[in-house]
């Protein structure tokens, strides 16, 4: 039997954080298509959703190789600026609330952009084996 | 390598069957998708992008990148004129509304220039993806099974177009996972 056959199937703990970023970006994607009051009430939960996605990205970075390694570093550093803004529009109202949510939302799809470069990295390596 | 592709089909549904089937190459391993879009263009030349914003600002940005993008896929200089129609592609919430290109009020001359720039004639869609691929067979056998034109460009040529700044570079309005508006039957 081939082992280096892959199973789609099972996920790995970087396939894991990367579905936990992208639905990070969904959530706040999500809060930031809706009126003032409607997203500040859906912010309220995007703090702790960064963080538990920077905790996953913690968990996970001692596994991977050193390219992903770097990626999933600056991935951290977006998620820190990610709960940063998340944490100041909870605080901020009308333009300045609209603002921080755009910084949020950026943030975020940096973030899930360097987990998925660290899952490209892995995939890659994995073929050139 | 990293690349940008454009598939272009003639209808809105095989459209969201070519996305769904580039997320299904992700999930597989195959491919490593970094984001995706549905861009429509109806019998008018109006552009529509499928996204969730509704902020006018973001809309615009969403338009500029992606208008500039689908026009480096016709060619070098198909970014500026991209971008320029892409100004004015808006950016409606779940599909289901059209939102003018205003590229009728261009004149003939300048129209021709725009539409000679864009890979997306009237009454066609693409979906636009942002990939990591390691074989271009991949994408391109999919995509031929579903009836696609497939169009790629290296990521680096995006880095060295002027266009392509960081208040527009497309990757930020490429959803990163599959995002599919519940409305989008609404264009067919």
């Amino acid at each position: 039997m081939d082992t280096n056959v892959k199973d789609p199937k099972v996920k790995d703990a970087l396939d894991n954080v990367r579905a936990a970023a992208q639905q990070l970006h969904a959530a706040i994607g999500d809060a930031a298509a809706k009126r003032n009051e409607a997203a500040k009430a859906d912010f309220q939960a995007i703090p702790l959703k960064t963080k538990a996605v920077m905790d996953s990205i913690k968990g996970s970075i001692g596994a991977q190789n050193e390219v992903a390694k770097k990626h999933l570093t600056e991935a951290l550093t977006h998620l820190e600026a990610t709960k940063k803004h998340a944490d100041q529009s909870l605080k901020n109202t009308g333009q300045a609330f609209q603002t921080s949510v755009t910084q949020t939302l950026a943030d975020a799809r940096a973030a899930v952009e360097k987990v998925t470069e660290a899952v490209a990295a892995k995939r890659s390596a994995q073929t050139h084996k | 390598m990293r690349n940008y592709v454009a598939v272009v089909f003639n209808g809105t549904s095989k459209a969201y069957e070519a996305l769904h089937a580039i997320w299904q190459l992700d999930s597989e391993g195959e491919i490593t998708v970094h984001g995706t879009g549905v861009v429509h263009r109806n019998d008018l030349g109006d552009f529509q992008v499928d996204t969730k914003e509704t902020h006018p600002g973001l809309a615009t940005a969403v338009g500029v990148g992606l208008g500039a993008l689908l026009g480096l896929f016709a060619g070098p200089a198909g970014a500026a004129v991209g971008a320029a129609g892409g100004a004015a592609i808006g950016a409606a919430t779940g599909g289901a509304v059209g939102v003018v290109a205003d590229l009728g009020r261009a004149s003939t001359r300048d129209q021709a220039g725009v539409e000679a720039a864009f890979v997306l004639a009237r009454g066609q869609s693409a979906v636009i993806a942002d990939v990591s691929e390691d074989r271009t067979s991949y994408i391109d056998n999919r995509m031929s099974d579903l009836g696609g034109v497939v169009y790629r460009r290296a990521k680096s040529d995006l880095e060295d177009d002027a266009w392509f700044d960081d208040d527009y570079f497309p990757s930020r309005y490429l959803y990163p996972y599959e995002y599919i508006p519940s409305a989008y039957s609404g264009w067919d």
